[in-house]
C-alpha cells in the first residue's frame, strides 16, 4: 500500500466528510419527527391514520432505497405540477432529494423502533400518572416518552448507523459525499484497495464514534446503569 | 435384586481412582466404583456431591483428569494434550463406547425437531448401521413397553413431564446398551409424574439390566437396587446394599443425609 | 416507442416494456439468491468460527461482522467490481489479453451482497444456534453419534429451525441491496427501468413500475417463507 497515495485520499475524502455528516443527521432529524407521528398514528386507535402509517411502513420498508430515491430524483420530474410549484428550485436539487428519500426511508423504520418503545411501557405506569392527576399531554411527555426513548434507544441507534451508510447512494445521483469521492477517485487511479480501505475507514470511524454516543446516552437515561444520587442531592436542575 | 448373580457375575463398568476437577474446584477426589451385570446401583448425595459428574465421566461427557474407565473389560484411553488437558486418546473408541451405553438425562433431551419415533431410531440407523425396517420395529415394541405407543408419531413438545422422560428412556434402550446411566431421571418432573417413570425403571431391574441410577428418590434406591452409593464432597462415603445400609449406616453424615 | 402511456410500460407487447421488465426482476432475482446463498456459505462458516473457533479465528470472524456492519453496502460493491476487475484484467494480461477486462457485474454484484449478508447471516446463525437446548446436542453425543454426523442430523436442522425467521430478513435486505448491483450495469430491475425512464419522458412510471415489483416479489417470498417455517417449526418449542 503506497503511503502518500493514501494519505492524499485521506484527505480528500475527509473533505467530503462534512456533506456525509450533513445528510445523516438532517434525514435522521427530521425522520425522527415524522417516526414519532407515524408510531403515533398507528398506536392512535383512529382506523384511518392507522391504515396510512400501516401503508406508508409497508411501501418504503418493502422497496429499495434507490428506487425511492430515483422516483424522487427523476420521477418527480415528469409531473409539470411538480416543476412549476413553489417547492421545485428543492426538488431539482440532488441534495434536498437525497434528504428527502432518506428521511422519508429512515421514518418508517423508525416509527416500527418508537412504537415498539411506546407499546413496552407498562399501562400501570400511566395508570399511576392519572391517578396523580397529570393530564394526557403531561403523562406522554413525563412519563410515557422517557420511558419509551429509554427502551428505543439501542434499535434507534442501529437504525442511525443505517442511515451513515445509506448516505452513500447520495452519490448515485452526483453527490458528491464520500462514497462518491471515492468512486471518482478509483475510476481515475484504479487503486481500488487504497481507497476503499480510507474509504472504509472513515466510515467505520463515524458509526464507531455513533455508537459510543448512543451508548452514553443509554447510559444517562437507564436509572439502573446509574450509581444512586445521593439523599441530600436536591433537585433544582430538573426544569419543568 | 439378584444378590448371588451380582456377586460372581462379569464386570460391566469399573472406574477406579478418578479425578475431577472444574477449575480450580476439585469435584472428585478419587472415586472407585464396580458395577458387575444385573446389578441396581442408586448413587446417592446432596447437590454439588460430585454424583452426577462421576456418571457423566463414565460416558465421557466429562473428560477426568485421571483414574481409568472400564466398560465390559475395555479401559477408554487418555491422553494428556500439550495445554495439559486429559482428552479422550481415540475419539472413535470413545464413541463406540458410548454408542453401548443408554444415557438418560434429568430434562430428557429428546430432540425436539424429531417425533418420539424418529427419536428412538435416530441413532440405531445412523450410529448403530441397523436396517430402518427392523429398528422401526423395536422402537414399537420400546414404546410400547414404556407405555407411550400411541405417542410415537407426536413430537415431545406436545407430551408430558413424563412421557417425555420414557420415550428418552426407550430412546437409550434402543441402542440395546450393555448398562443404563440415569441422571437424576425424575428431579424435573412434578410429582404426579414420578411414578410412571420409576415403574418403567423398576421394570427395567427386574428383567436384570445394569442400571447406574443419581437420584433423590429414596424409596428406589431402598427396594430395587441392589447396592447403595452415598457421595459425599468428591468421595464415597458410604456404600452396600441397601438394607443394610439404610438400617445401620456406620456414617453419621449418611444418616443425617436420608433423615432430611 | 417515443411516448408510450402508462399501460404501454406494462404491456408485452411490441411496444411494451413488460417483457424487458419482466426480465429484469428475474435477473433480480437470480442476484438476490446468488447472493443469499454466497452469505449463507459465509455465515455457516463465520457462526462455526465465533463459536468454536481459537482466539485467533474468532478475532478474525469478529473483524469481518464489525466492519461490514459499518460500512456502505455501495462501497462493497465498488470494491468488487473496480477490483475483481482489476485482479481478471492482472490475469488476462498475464495470459497475454490486452487491454481492460472487466469482473462480469453479475459474478462482482453476487460476491458484493454475498459478503455483506454473510456478515448478517453469521450473526443469525449464531443466534439460532444458542437457542438450541445444549442438552439435546449432548443427547447425540452420548448415543456416539460422530462430529461430523452429530452435525448433520441434529445440530443443522436444530439450528436451522430457529434461525428461519432471522434468515426471512435477511432474504429481505438482500432482495432491496440487489438494487444496488445496478451500478456495475447489470440489467437487473432497477437498471431496466432506468434505461426506459432515460429513453421516455416517463421517468416516474417506471421507477413507480419498479417499485411495485419489488413490493410483489418481497411480498410473494415473505408468504413463501412464512409457509416454511410453519412447515419446518414442527416440535420446535415456542416461549
Amino acid at each position: 500500500m503506497d503511503i502518500r497515495f493514501a494519505l492524499e485520499t485521506f484527505w480528500s475524502l475527509l473533505a467530503a466528510l462534512p456533506l456525509t455528516l450533513e445528510l445523516a443527521a438532517t434525514s435522521i432529524a427530521l425522520g425522527s419527527i415524522l417516526a414519532l407521528g407515524l408510531a403515533l398514528s398507528r398506536l392512535s386507535g383512529i382506523l384511518a391514520l392507522d391504515l396510512f402509517a400501516r401503508t406508508y411502513v409497508f411501501l418504503f420498508r418493502g422497496t429499495p432505497l434507490l428506487v425511492q430515491i430515483f422516483l424522487i430524483y427523476y420521477g418527480l420530474s415528469q409531473f409539470p405540477a411538480v416543476r412549476h410549484s413553489i417547492f421545485w428550485p428543492l426538488l431539482r436539487e440532488p441534495y434536498w432529494c437525497a434528504v428527502l428519500a432518506l428521511m422519508l426511508n429512515t421514518a418508517a423504520y423508525a416509527s416500527e423502533i418508537i412504537r415498539g418503545g411506546l407499546l413496552s411501557v407498562p399501562h400501570g405506569q400511566v395508570e399511576a400518572a392519572r391517578a396523580c392527576g397529570m393530564g394526557r399531554f403531561m403523562i406522554f411527555r413525563r412519563i410515557v416518552m422517557p420511558q419509551a426513548l429509554r427502551q428505543a434507544l439501542p434499535g434507534y441507534g442501529n437504525e442511525m448507523i443505517s442511515m451513515v451508510k445509506a448516505t452513500s447512494l447520495a452519490s448515485i445521483i452526483t453527490l458528491m459525499e464520500i462514497t462518491g469521492v471515492a468512486a471518482k477517485l478509483i475510476s481515475e487511479s484504479y487503486r481500488v484497495i487504497e481507497v476503499f480501505v480510507v474509504a472504509g475507514v472513515i466510515y467505520l470511524a463515524i458509526n464507531f464514534a455513533l455508537t459510543r454516543l448512543v451508548a452514553f446516552a443509554e447510559h444517562r437515561l437507564n436509572p439502573k446503569l446509574r450509581a444512586p444520587l445521593p439523599i441530600s442531592a436536591d433537585l433544582k436542575g430538573e426544569t419543568h | 435384586m439378584n444378590m448371588s448373580a451380582a456377586v460372581t457375575a462379569p464386570v460391566a463398568i469399573r472406574v477406579h481412582d478418578l479425578h475431577k476437577s472444574f477449575g480450580p474446584v476439585e469435584v472428585l477426589k478419587g472415586v472407585s466404583l464396580e458395577a458387575r451385570e444385573g446389578e441396581v446401583i442408586s448413587i446417592l448425595g446432596s447437590s454439588g456431591s460430585g454424583k452426577s459428574t462421576l456418571l457423566r465421566c463414565i460416558n465421557m461427557l466429562e473428560v477426568p483428569n485421571s483414574g481409568t474407565i472400564e466398560v465390559a473389560g475395555e479401559a477408554i484411553r487418555l491422553k494428556t494434550s500439550s495445554d495439559g488437558r486429559s482428552r479422550p486418546a481415540d475419539q472413535k473408541q470413545v464413541d463406540r463406547i458410548r454408542s453401548e451405553l443408554g444415557m438418560v438425562f434429568q430434562s430428557f433431551n429428546l430432540w425436539s425437531h424429531k417425533t418420539v419415533l424418529e427419536n428412538v431410531i435416530e441413532a440405531p440407523v445412523h450410529v448403530l448401521k441397523r436396517p430402518r425396517v427392523e429398528a422401526v420395529e423395536e422402537a414399537e415394541a420400546l414404546l410400547a413397553k414404556v407405555g407411550i405407543a400411541d405417542k410415537r408419531n407426536h413430537y415431545p413438545s406436545h407430551l408430558s413431564g413424563g412421557q417425555q422422560q420414557r420415550a428418552a428412556i426407550a430412546r437409550a434402550l434402543a441402542m440395546r446398551p450393555k448398562a443404563m446411566l440415569f441422571d437424576e431421571p425424575t428431579s424435573a418432573l412434578d410429582p404426579e409424574l414420578v411414578g410412571e417413570v420409576l415403574r418403567v425403571m423398576r421394570g427395567l431391574a427386574e428383567e436384570g439390566r445394569t442400571m447406574l441410577v443419581v437420584t433423590h428418590e429414596m424409596g428406589f434406591a431402598r427396594d430395587v437396587s441392589s447396592r447403595v452409593v452415598f457421595v459425599h464432597k468428591g468421595t464415597i462415603e458410604e456404600e452396600g446394599p441397601p438394607q443394610e445400609v439404610f438400617t445401620r449406616s456406620k456414617s453419621e453424615r449418611f444418616r443425617q443425609f436420608i433423615k432430611s | 416507442m417515443t411516448e408510450p402511456g402508462f399501460l404501454d410500460i406494462i404491456s408485452f407487447g411490441a411496444d411494451g416494456w413488460g417483457a424487458a421488465l419482466a426480465a429484469g426482476a428475474w435477473m433480480t432475482i437470480l442476484i438476490a439468491i446468488a447472493g443469499f446463498a454466497i452469505g449463507g456459505l459465509i455465515g455457516t462458516f463465520g457462526a462455526w468460527a465465533k463459536i468454536s473457533g481459537g482466539p485467533v479465528v474468532r478475532g478474525c470472524a469478529e473483524a469481518y461482522t464489525t466492519i461490514l456492519r459499518g460500512i456502505p453496502d455501495l462501497l462493497v460493491i465498488y470494491l468488487f467490481y473496480f477490483g475483481g476487475s482489476a485482479v481478471v484484467t492482472a490475469v488476462g494480461q498475464l495470459f497475454g489479453a490486452e487491454g481492460f477486462v472487466s469482473l462480469p457485474g453479475f459474478i462482482a454484484g453476487a460476491l458484493a451482497v454475498g459478503i455483506t449478508s454473510g456478515a448478517q447471516q453469521t450473526e443469525v446463525y449464531r443466534g439460532a444456534f444458542r437457542a438450541v437446548h445444549p442438552g439435546e446436542l449432548e443427547a447425540a453425543t452420548a448415543c456416539g453419534m460422530g462430529r461430523l454426523l452429530k452435525f448433520r442430523r441434529i445440530t443443522a436442522p436444530l439450528t436451522l429451525r430457529y434461525a428461519l425467521p432471522g434468515l426471512g430478513n435477511v432474504w429481505q435486505v438482500v432482495l432491496k441491496e440487489s438494487a444496488l448491483v445496478s451500478v456495475t450495469g447489470v440489467v437487473e430491475l432497477l437498471r431496466q427501468a432506468q434505461i426506459g425512464a432515460g429513453s421516455t419522458s416517463r421517468p416516474f412510471d417506471f421507477f413507480f413500475i419498479a417499485a411495485m415489483i419489488y413490493l410483489a416479489i418481497s411480498t410473494v417470498s415473505g408468504l413463501i417463507l412464512q409457509v416454511t417455517e410453519r412447515r419446518f417449526s414442527r416440535g420446535v418449542r415456542r416461549g
